[in-house]
């Protein structure tokens, strides 16, 4: 059969085949094949029977190489699709090829652990992303490199907890299978916050999400498309996989996320970095679907995801034109864009309304779906602080919207956005309004729809509930605008923990190296001491004893300790003495 | 045929006398006459040795039809048929070695045989008394061939010897006195029940036993009562040296084991307070104190002689520990620190003879200028060190063993510092030997000792022209030059000398993994000793 057919190779696969590909093809025909492996994984995800395929061996363990069921094949029609377009961006805005190589081996690996069907391919996909990703960044070069390092540290740790919990649950399980049990081991806490904390890396948890604002915004702007889409998002779908029935403490962690991102994004004034403290913010919305655990929550939270996919990538598309256009990443360098790249305005705005949830748009839809549940489940400070991210999404977009096209100038010859680039940008956009328009469509796709879900988007009460989020956050701007105007660079928790990392361990390497030092300093004066006192044996008897040889007397040995014959008859009294006295007293 | 015990002790004491007479009417036949008493007596200790191993219960004899306990007894049981095959054995080696390396006098031959005699005697003996007086010949006889010696350090040391080992036997005699007092025998079999009876809490069996020890404590050469064996050792003719140095002490360690177990007998050594301790203490003193001052010394026989110290240090705590593993580790070091130690003199002496070399700083450069002999040394001085697989490991490992096995952990930490300064004293002959080169060939050419007549040629000629050259590395044809005015020189060993110790050096590799044989054999004798 022609879709079983679709099922005999992994789509990672494809991706990969063309990341390995383009270094050695010219550079339009390689990123010609680019987009079309990346887009060829959506029909294939959106075709292929549900099931788990290429159940095989790998290190010695079963595992599935390919398994379809609804959440796997969602992430693989957004991942393919994104890629694709991100792809033909990469094109447009000058990317190398060895760059776009390193891109697509990042998609071909996230799209292999979307599609992995046991926890031992998961992870070992996730820790490959963790690599290319890694390389993607580096590969810019300059301030990017040390960014990289410790984004690669730090995934390196996340990676490793991830790798722990997932041993511990084979030890307990007995198979790495996802059919095996639900979710990660139950029942041993351990390992519920092994795995918490390890994919809470990828996913940015508060305290450990500092490498994504750090990271981000520093390499090409065409790998900030691809690097905004596929580690947060493969987090959410494996925090999915790990606590399939929701987790209370994971929920209000994805609460806690959205107010925290969308706080310090109003406080940047780098606008790729507003930008990266909103993926924190929106992957909190995501997070906290996933940890109310319901059958709405849940399929709201993979439907953010699949619209966060959309609309993230076009802000960071939008967003990238500017810099590519005018060379500037802060928003105190340009201004009063609007007139001069209007294709990237409107394809902002819808953005801007999308990720803030204003209804018509995306991402109305499936924040609502989130939110209505935390509602319904009486979850009262889940919601109140979801809500309080929604005012501050709205704030900081009316602030980059602001400053970037509105207000001020840019001296200097400014264009649009490229034909390609214009064709990536409006595809998304009009995809954004779609979806939202028509919320069915999304809903088609999203898992756990027998039968349509359990909510209704367009209800006066959600409808009047994002409006007046949207005005609490223009009246929030009006307030904060000078404030806001007046702050500096404001610290995250990384200026506590990078001097902490570095210095600590530039102490521990001091301490190390300080201590072999001195164990081998006081080994060697040791050794000498003894060396000495081997080869000069008389010298030290006449230290330790005090009594000099005669000059010039037995050469032998010039230090008499010999005893004549009246001193050994009375040596051997005194021990008669003390042996019979011993003896004899006891 | 136990009938043949009593021979062991009468054909030395015949040839002795056979020597003594016909020597003084023909010299040239005092060697060949010892020679041959010697290898009349290897053999019959071999035909005894193989009997004793062979039979579980021990070889007695009545002597003179007296029957125990008033008349004398001797008994050969697993524990001395190994301490009687080595003085054969080891006195024969001697006498091979001596054939060259003189003393070439009668007198000497004699008193060998004396010595020879008195020894087997101390082994072999089952009675208290007769032990004293054999402990006397072989004493006479020792100080008589420490004497040998041409010099007047010779003379001096063997005055030393005979009034400090005079004094030690009498307190030894003493001891016996009061032991027979307490019970009115002096069979140990005897003795060794009827001090039970008397009961471990009086003050005669305590003091007799305080007397004993202390006795045989000068006689083996404990720290403090050593003083007497380093002058002794060093200053006698190097054969002399050789084969007190390798019996002497032996015999009277086993002597003091002998009493300990077959007289005081080992619920003495648990139930006396203190009694296990002082000997003990005694032993881990002499371990520490015997390295202490090898490492001091600069002289190599003298070195040889301090670190004798230590290792009967190590013998007797193994006795005194008393359990199986301590024995058997005590056993194999008794009879390995023989053929070392006696190796040991004996290559000092022959490389003394070959380049002139007697002390510590004389020995760089020795490797390529003797080799064979350089070789044999360092063989066993990593032996005496407790090098694997050699027989020095082998008997320190069963000790310490047994000390950890009864959780003295002193004496195992006192073992351990023992095998690191020995390394310390011998590693830094080994090092000069083959790390150094040579440099003035032995400029104090001129034997210490005087004794061996061949090596003293013209080594006092300070003029030599081969003194200059040698500052220059011995490389090359310049080697052979050096050598060969070595050989004008210096005396060359015979192949007879050199044999025994490249023998010597051998056996103490190959008895290290024959241990495991003799294990089995000496268990039945164990068993019934402790």
């Amino acid at each position: 059969m022609a879709v079983d057919a679709l099922t005999t190779v992994p789509p990672f696969v494809y991706v990969l085949v063309a990341a390995l590909l383009l270094p050695v093809v010219p550079r339009r025909a390689g990123h010609a094949l680019g987009v079309a492996a990346t887009a060829a994984v959506v029909p294939v995800a959106f075709l292929a029977p549900e099931g788990t395929f290429w159940v095989t061996q790998l290190f010695g363990f079963e595992v599935a190489l390919f398994n379809v069921d609804d959440f796997s094949r969602l992430m693989g029609i957004i991942f393919g699709f994104i890629g694709a377009v991100a792809v033909l961006y990469s094109y447009a805005s000058d990317a190398s090829n060895k760059q776009t190589a390193y891109a697509l081996s990042y998609a071909g690996t996230s799209v292999g652990a979307v599609f992995a069907g046991d926890w031992l391919t998961l992870v070992f996909f996730w820790e490959l992303m963790a690599v290319t990703s890694t390389l993607l960044v580096w590969d810019y070069g300059g301030k990017a490199v040390r960014a990289g390092f410790r984004y690669a540290v730090l995934h390196g740790i996340g990676g490793s907890l991830v790798l722990a919990a997932i041993v511990w649950h084979y030890a307990e399980v007995g198979s790495f299978l996802f059919g095996a049990a639900t979710g990660i081991a139950p029942g041993a806490p351990a390992i519920l916050a092994l795995a918490a904390v390890g994919i809470g890396v990828n996913v940015g948890f508060v305290g450990l999400h500092a490498w994504l604002p750090d990271t981000y915004p520093r390499p090409h702007v065409a790998a900030s498309v691809f690097l905004c889409v596929y580690t947060t998002k493969t987090g959410v779908y494996a925090m999915y996989r790990a606590f399939p029935e929701g987790h209370l403490w994971i929920a209000y962690m994805g609460a806690a996320m959205a107010v925290f991102g969308a706080t310090m994004a109003v406080l940047q004034k780098d606008m790729r970095r507003l930008l990266s403290y909103h993926i924190q913010s929106q992957v909190g919305y995501m997070i906290a679907g996933v940890g109310i655990g319901t059958t709405v929550a849940t399929a709201g939270a993979f439907g953010h995801v699949f619209n966060h996919i959309l609309y993230k990538s076009l802000l960071f598309m939008t967003v990238g034109v500017i810099i590519y256009r005018t060379g500037e990443e802060s928003l105190k360098y340009v201004g009063g864009l609007w007139r001069k790249m209007p294709v990237t305005f409107v394809a902002f705005v819808v953005a801007a309304l999308s990720i803030g949830g204003f209804p018509g748009f995306n991402g109305f839809v499936s924040k609502g779906m989130v939110l209505a549940e935390a509602h319904y489940k009486h979850l009262d400070v889940i919601w109140y602080l979801l809500l309080a991210g929604g005012v501050g999404t709205f704030l900081s977009f009316i602030k980059l919207g602001w400053y970037a096209f509105y207000e001020g100038s840019y001296d200097g010859p400014v264009r649009d956005a490229n034909g390609l680039q214009t064709v990536a940008m409006v595809g998304v956009a009009a995809l954004c309004v779609v979806y939202g328009l028509f919320p069915n469509a999304l809903f088609a796709i999203l898992p756990g729809n027998e039968g349509g879900f359990d909510y209704t988007t367009y209800t006066v009460g959600h409808v009047v509930e994002g409006l007046v989020l949207f005005v609490l956050g223009v009246v929030a701007f009006a307030v904060l605008k000078r404030p806001l105007d007046r702050l500096g660079r404001v610290p995250d928790i990384d200026a506590i923990y990078n001097p902490l990392a570095f210095y600590g361990t530039r102490g521990v390497v001091r301490a190390v190296t300080e201590t072999y030092a001195a164990v081998d300093r006081a080994a060697v004066a040791a050794t000498g001491g003894v060396m000495w006192a081997v080869q000069n044996p008389a010298d030290v008897a006449e230290r330790a004893t005090g009594r000099y040889g005669a000059a010039g007397g037995d050469g032998a040995n010039p230090t008499s300790l010999r005893a004549d014959i009246g001193t050994s008859v009375l040596l051997l009294t005194a021990v008669v003495t003390v042996g019979v006295g011993v003896f004899l007293l006891t | 045929m136990s009938s043949l015990l009593p021979l062991l002790v009468a054909v030395p004491i015949a040839g002795a006398l056979l020597t003594l007479v016909v020597g003084y009417a023909a010299d040239r036949l005092g060697w060949p006459l010892a020679f041959a008493s010697s290898l009349l007596h290897v053999a019959l200790t071999g035909y005894l040795v193989v009997r004793a191993y062979a039979t579980p219960d021990p070889l007695r004899y009545t002597v003179g039809g007296f029957r125990p306990p008033f008349g004398i007894e001797l008994v050969v049981d697993g524990f001395n048929a190994a301490v009687v095959g080595l003085v054969a054995v080891v006195a024969v080696g001697v006498l091979v070695y001596a054939r060259r390396a003189g003393p070439h006098s009668v007198a000497f031959y004699t008193g060998y045989l004396l010595l020879v005699a008195g020894l087997s005697g101390m082994s072999i003996t089952g009675d208290m008394f007769n032990l004293y007086v054999f402990l006397e010949i072989t004493g006479l006889a020792a100080y008589a061939l420490v004497a040998t010696g041409d010099d007047g350090r010779s003379a001096v040391g063997a005055l030393k010897y005979l009034l400090v080992g005079t004094v030690g036997a009498s307190l030894f005699l003493a001891g016996i006195g009061y032991a027979f007092v307490a019970t009115g025998t002096l069979n140990m079999a005897d003795l060794a029940t009827k001090l039970g009876e008397v009961g471990y809490g009086s003050t005669l069996v305590r003091t007799s036993f305080a007397l004993v020890v202390v006795g045989l404590g000068v006689k083996t050469a404990l720290y403090p009562l050593h003083t007497w064996q380093p002058d002794a050792y060093a200053s006698a003719p190097d054969s002399v040296s050789g084969l007190i140095s390798a019996l002497v002490s032996t015999v009277s360690a086993y002597a003091l084991a002998r009493v300990i177990y077959s007289v005081y007998t080992v619920e003495f050594l648990s139930s006396v307070a203190y009694a296990r301790e002082f000997v003990l203490v005694l032993a881990g003193v002499s371990i520490v104190a015997g390295s202490l001052l090898a490492v001091m010394q600069t002289d190599i026989k003298r070195m040889l002689a301090y670190s004798s110290v230590s290792q009967f240090g190590l013998v007797v705590a193994a006795f005194a520990i008393a359990n199986e593993a301590a024995v058997t580790g005590g056993v194999v070091h008794l009879v390995g620190h023989a053929v070392m130690k006696g190796g040991l003199f004996l290559a000092a002496g022959a490389i003394a003879m070959r380049t002139g070399a007697r002390t510590v700083g004389e020995f760089d450069g020795l490797g390529s200028r003797t080799p064979l002999l350089g070789a044999a040394f360092a063989v066993l001085s990593l032996s005496m060190v407790g090098v694997p697989p050699a027989v020095g490991f082998v008997g320190k490992w069963y000790i310490a063993l047994g000390a950890i096995q009864s959780q003295l952990w002193p004496i195992a930490a006192v073992i351990l510092l023992s095998t690191l300064l020995t390394l310390a004293y011998f590693l830094r002959l080994v090092e000069r030997m083959y790390f150094r080169s040579g440099t003035g060939a032995a400029a104090g050419a001129d034997s210490p000792t005087g004794t061996g007549t061949a090596t003293v040629a013209d080594g006092g000629d300070d003029e030599d022209p081969t003194l200059g050259r040698d500052d220059t590395p011995t490389l090359g044809r310049d080697d052979d030059d050096a050598f060969a005015a070595d050989d004008e020189r210096f005396g060359r060993p015979s192949v007879g000398m050199v044999a025994v110790v490249v023998v010597a050096a051998l056996l103490a590799v190959v008895l290290g993994p024959l241990v495991s044989a003799f294990e089995p054999l000496l268990e039945p004798t164990l068993e019934t000793l402790l």
